[in-house]
């Protein structure tokens, strides 16, 4: 037999080390890539960095900005995550981000401004996320009786939302238009007693509120009994169903618990920042970028939050790259090599790489179990 | 065929020792194979037949020994390598490609390198080895679109297609319907004239008695011994390949068993391919009782064990727990009623091999205190319930956050027991208990089958370990093929007796 | 006849189908190879810029095709290292080429003294054939009329076609994908093989992209193809995996996105239907397709290679 030039073999215990080591390891990997082809195409990366640091996090508005930014990444992220982790490939995040906009946006224009602006407020949120649930059915139902592989459908589910949104506003005249706009088509503003308010330049609640939804997907995943049988339906649906649980019923409601909050975060920023269903700033990507973040928190439902406000950090500081003579884009290559980063540094959190002559050392050594194969 | 002088042996292995994750599969084999014989591998599971087959095959490398074919040494990196030698197997779980056709499984990975895939030729030159070795097949014909014993004929015949001199046949008549049985049969003997061996591992004596030249026994990983057919006596053979081994905890003969707290009643299970896996079982079991079921693995236990918890639904039949018909009930209905399984299979389905030991423990009791009040979980008390238990039952080698499945087998089924008697069961279900456990683990997960038999829960005991059934049960039930062919009350049994039964072999009655 | 609405609708048809059977027919063969890869957008971007910055540089077309099929091929080797070599998580893998690709490629349209944007390329695809021989009813323009790289998608999905039925690679490959294992065991080499067609995949995509910006909107946009990688992934499932079909299944849905201006040919009512909702048309069907095709029976002989997207574990020696 050859001998080897290194063994690599699956860790036992990950240590916090490497659990924060490998993402930190990814940014910076994915910063120094995107470095290279700045400085290829004649600019300083440093400089660039600089940049986009300052514009970030360099001044009080700034840092409202990015705040503003990370709002809605906090939400798309647990949506990627809570599903991922059941190995639900929900990468419809985008639709149901724009579906719950859109229900958000109806309700509200609907409502009109009759009631106080707390039940408002509730409601519009409570209505993205219905938005985004009955998105995400649409691709969840057929995944769950039929079989059906959810990428594809909820792929697709995403194009379709988006022209639905222009068809709302530029396609015809619905509700959602803006009946004032004599130039150009524009979504309806909703309500003003529907808009949370700001207290930080453009900063609104709506950061608290988010925070607070990532807290109680925390909470439901890894507090209540409902969320440890849809861990252990995500860890080993065999071992589920020998435990007696139901494990189409869980599947389920995780897909549409995920499309959910992909629409609390379409709802949240139509009742934030944006004010109607406006499909020049809602079409930014930001389920995609959920999924970034999600991968890059390792699926921990916390570590999102600080995950999501470095993400906005970057979108936010995409505008201010412009006046340097820098494309914008330079901030999408950043954040698909951080996801490249991410998802090859899973390889080395769940495995390890020595040399064969190295003895591990004790403490980490386990014996493994080889159930499957049967030597007999 | 190539030219070998006809005393030259087709195989030879000597001195082979194959060892996985320290424990030894293979022991200081010896085999001889002789060209054009029909030799069968007979032992129990465990005994180490698949493993040399493998390492015969090219799956394997053995840790050390030898290996000869057709009197040169060699040694076989891959599967390719043996088949390009003229070796090979065919699997108890197929190596055909279901989506594609027969003709096209013939074809793939032959050596012949034309670019071109001529499908017409491959389906006449298919078609006449079919006719030729009398195991008709459609050469058009979609894999999933065959029987079980259609697709044993493709592999057979795929074989012949790279004209291998010698075939090996992992236990063939698991799959088959007796006709087909002896179909194969007369082919093993047209390829054996032919002047090709075949190895044919199996724990069937009676065919082994039909269609064999030889019999080469193993048990433990090692050979016991090697015969003629002609001069073996079927009595010998089955002591061969059960045997005993060391003392470990046994039961008290002198329990009193109270009411019937289990019962089955004709009960019949569907396996996975729409045949019935269970024929009719019945059986009782009471309070304090231990009732062992003795066969070799593929004559549904499986099955029935599924279907007695919920896991599986019974197509006829009742089972009845402690008066209440369980029969078609939900898995969690079967769990609420105080029905525990410790199943085969640990890591895929007694345990959640990514979570933690502390909430494995806690997978079926999560619904209720201590471990949530309402709807929340407590997780305080998966920390103190999960300390508690793994210090009473000796369960090493767990950290917190360690995902269960990094534990050794011993210490995995301990939780896994331990697990199921927390639970406080009426009845118990197990099966393989003691698979794969070193002799310290053996003795404590058989402690921990006493201890619940002394509480008076009724214990159902499923395994192809001899010495655990022997040393455990009250009375003794042997299955075969779905059925029950056998019934004895412990001191009655012997392992001679288990063995002949289990081999297929009615009992005589004694006069 | 030739200037027809019906004609029109067939020529548009094949001039957006074309880039389209490229990245279909190149990532089925990567998908019966067992992996997905959900990157084609951001491969068939990579080969667009890439391609068209090479004609833009040198004038010559040639090597602006060959630099999009490397520039292709070279980012979906990215996304086989992760999905074959690390077993990661192929889904998450090709997003992430997917969004890498596309601010890459935007990137590099932008970037540097004299950016791509905005400038016509220096050299575009014509037509092979000029002369009477277009003139023809209908054959005419079909047929003759089209430029190379047209011809060159009609055979590869013809060249793919027969590689994938009739031949012993193209059965070995199919073997992959469906189950790797008893692939293995009858001696193909599937890491090889699944390395080789995922590379080819990105190639074919790369060439894809390069049609966009070199022969059907020769001039350098900030968005120049769409949403033709992700249709593709759709069409792969469509054509149940053969590359036969691909071709017909990529210009029915060049002829979609066309309907609306065939419809305001047709006046009212066709014309009135917003071109916005006649954008959802194709992933509607796209949807319909998935859950009709690949459910119940059917699914074994339209459906997908049955070893798609699962990592392969080789087994113990």
């Amino acid at each position: 037999m050859s001998q080897r030039r290194f063994i690599v073999e699956p860790r036992g215990l990950v240590s916090w080390k490497v659990r924060l080591g490998v993402p930190v390891a990814s940014v910076l990997a994915a910063f120094v890539v995107a470095g290279i082809f700045l400085f290829l195409t004649g600019v300083n990366p440093i400089e660039v960095y600089a940049e986009m640091l300052d514009a970030a996090f360099g001044t009080p508005r700034g840092i409202s900005e990015t705040l503003i930014s990370s709002t809605p990444l906090i939400l798309t992220g647990v949506a990627a995550a809570i599903a991922f982790k059941m190995l639900v490939w929900n990468i419809g995040g985008e639709g149901q981000f724009i579906l719950g906009a859109i229900v958000a946006s109806g309700v509200a224009i609907w409502l009109g401004d009759g009631l106080p602006s707390f039940v408002m407020i509730v409601i519009v949120i409570v209505a993205g996320g219905l938005g985004g649930a009955m998105w995400a059915a649409i691709a969840a139902i057929p995944r769950v009786y039929l079989g059906t592989n959810e990428i594809i459908t909820t792929l697709m589910l995403n194009f379709i939302a988006l022209a639905l949104m222009n068809f709302l506003i530029f396609g015809s005249s619905s509700p959602w238009r803006d009946p004032e706009a004599s130039m150009f088509p524009q979504g309806r503003p909703i309500p003003e007693n529907a808009r949370i308010p700001e207290f930080f330049f453009r900063l609104t609640g709506g950061i608290f509120i988010a925070i607070a939804l990532a807290v109680f997907a925390w909470y439901l995943i890894g507090k209540t009994r409902w969320g440890f049988a849809v861990r252990i339906v995500g860890d080993s649906s065999e071992t589920a169903r020998y435990a007696g649980i139901g494990v189409a019923r869980k599947i389920l409601t995780v897909f549409l618990l995920s499309g959910a909050y992909a629409g609390f975060a379409g709802g949240l920023f139509v009742a934030g920042p944006v004010g109607a269903l406006d499909p020049r700033s809602l079409d930014l990507g930001l389920g995609f970028t959920g999924i970034i973040v999600a991968a890059l928190a390792g699926l921990h439902l916390l570590a999102i939050i600080p995950v999501a406000i470095l993400m906005g950090a970057l979108n936010n500081a995409g505008p201010s790259l412009q006046a340097i003579g820098v494309p914008t884009a330079t901030v999408t290559m950043l954040q698909g090599a951080i996801l490249i980063f991410a998802v090859a540094g899973e390889f080395f959190i769940n495995n390890r790489i020595r040399r064969p002559d190295i003895e591990p050392d004790q403490k980490s050594e386990v014996v493994p179990v080889l159930e499957e194969v049967e030597p007999s | 065929m190539t030219q070998t002088s006809p005393d030259t042996l087709a195989v030879e292995l000597c001195g082979v020792d194959k060892s996985f994750y320290g424990v030894k599969a293979n022991d200081d084999v010896d085999f001889k194979l002789a060209q054009g014989e029909v030799h069968a591998l007979l032992g129990e599971n465990g005994a180490g037949k698949s493993t040399l087959c493998s390492i015969l095959a090219g799956l394997y490398r053995p840790d050390s020994g030898d290996v000869f074919f057709e009197g040169e040494e060699v040694t076989f990196k891959n599967p390719k390598e043996a088949l390009a030698a003229g070796v090979g197997m065919v699997y108890q779980h197929f190596r055909l490609v279901s989506n594609l056709t027969v003709a096209e499984n013939f074809a793939l990975g032959h050596p012949d390198t034309g670019v071109r895939l001529n499908q017409k030729q491959i389906h006449k030159e298919a078609k006449e080895l079919g006719e030729k070795y009398d195991l008709p097949i459609d050469p058009a014909a979609r894999i999933w679109q065959l029987s079980v014993g259609e697709q044993q004929r493709v592999e057979i015949l795929k074989l012949l297609y790279r004209n291998v001199k010698i075939l090996i046949l992992d236990e063939p008549t698991a799959v088959l319907t007796p006709q087909e049985g002896q179909a194969l049969f007369k082919t093993m003997r047209q390829m054996a004239a032919e002047g090709r061996s075949v190895i044919f591992v199996s724990h069937k004596l009676d065919e082994v008695k039909q269609v064999s030249d030889r019999v080469t026994v193993l048990r433990n990983g090692q050979t016991v011994g090697g015969v003629a057919t002609a001069d073996a006596d079927i009595k010998e053979l089955a002591r061969m390949m059960v045997g005993r081994d060391l003392v470990l905890p046994t039961r008290d003969t002198t329990e009193d068993f109270g009411e019937v707290m289990f019962s089955v009643k004709d009960i019949h299970v569907p396996g996975d391919r729409g045949l019935e896996a269970v024929n009719g079982m019945s059986f009782d079991i009471r309070t304090g009782e231990i009732i062992g079921i003795a066969g070799v693995s593929g004559n549904g236990q499986r099955e029935l064990a599924q279907g007695l918890v919920g896991l599986r639904t019974p197509t006829a039949g009742t089972v009845v727990l402690d008066g209440v018909d369980v029969t078609k009930q939900t898995v969690l209905q079967h769990i609420k009623a105080k029905l525990g399984y410790v199943p085969q299979s640990r890591l895929g389905m007694g345990l959640a091999p990514g979570l933690t030991t502390e909430e494995n423990l806690a997978i079926k009791a999560y619904r209720s205190p201590p471990f949530s009040k309402g709807r929340r979980l407590v997780n305080s008390a998966f920390r103190t319930e999960g300390d508690r238990v793994v210090e009473e039952y000796d369960i090493r080698g767990v950290r917190p956050g360690l995902p269960i499945r990094l534990l050794s087998g011993g210490n995995l089924q301990k939780a896994l027991v331990a697990r199921e008697i927390e639970m406080e069961p009426k009845v118990l279900i197990l099966r393989s208990p003691t698979r794969g456990l070193d002799v310290g683990a053996t003795e404590q997960v058989r402690n921990l089958i006493l201890k619940e038999q002394a509480r008076g829960v009724a214990i159902l005991l499923i395994s192809e370990d001899l010495d655990e059934l022997l040393a455990l049960s009250d009375r003794l039930l042997v299955i075969f093929e779905g059925e029950i062919v056998g019934e004895m009350p412990a001191d009655e049994a012997t392992a001679e007796r288990l063995g002949l039964l289990m081999s297929g072999q009615a009992e005589e009655v004694s006069s | 006849m030739n200037d027809s609405l019906l004609m029109l609708t067939v020529l548009a048809a094949i001039g957006l189908g074309t880039p389209l059977i490229f990245a279909t027919v190149g990532e089925i063969l990567t998908e019966r190879s067992g992996i997905l890869n959900l990157g084609v957008q951001g491969m068939m971007l990579i080969g667009a810029v890439a391609g068209f910055w090479a004609t833009f540089t040198t004038g010559n077309l040639f090597l602006g095709v060959v630099l999009a099929v490397i520039a292709g091929a070279a980012l979906s080797s990215i996304h086989a290292f992760l999905s074959i070599s690390l077993r990661v998580s192929q889904i998450v893998s090709g997003l992430a080429l997917a969004i890498f690709g596309t601010g890459l490629a935007s990137f590099l349209g932008r970037a540097g003294g004299n950016p791509l944007v905005g400038n016509p390329s220096r050299a575009v695809f014509e037509p092979v054939f000029t002369g009477s021989i277009t003139e023809i009813p209908l054959i005419g323009p079909l047929l003759f009329g089209q430029d190379i790289l047209v011809y060159l998608s009609w055979a590869v999905a013809a060249g793919a076609s027969y590689y994938l039925f009739h031949t012993r690679m193209g059965l070995s490959l199919r073997a992959v994908g469906e189950d790797p294992a008893s692939a293995e065991s009858a001696g193909v080499n599937v890491s090889r093989i699944r390395y080789a067609h995922v590379l080819a995949g990105g190639a074919l995509a790369g060439l894809g992209g390069a049609y966009f910006s070199l022969a059907l909107t020769p001039t350098w946009q900030d968005d120049p193809i769409g949403a033709a990688g992700w249709i593709a992934i759709a069409l792969v499932i469509l054509s149940s995996w053969r590359p036969g079909r691909a071709v017909f299944a990529a210009y029915l849905f060049g002829a979609a996105e066309r309907v609306q201006f065939t419809l305001q040919t047709l006046g009212e009512p066709w014309s009135d239907i917003p071109s916005t909702l006649l954008a959802m048309l194709p992933f509607v069907l796209a949807i319909i397709a998935m859950i009709v095709l690949t459910s119940g029976k059917r699914a074994r002989y339209l459906g997908a290679p049955e070893a798609l997207a699962i990592p392969y574990f080789r087994e113990q020696r």
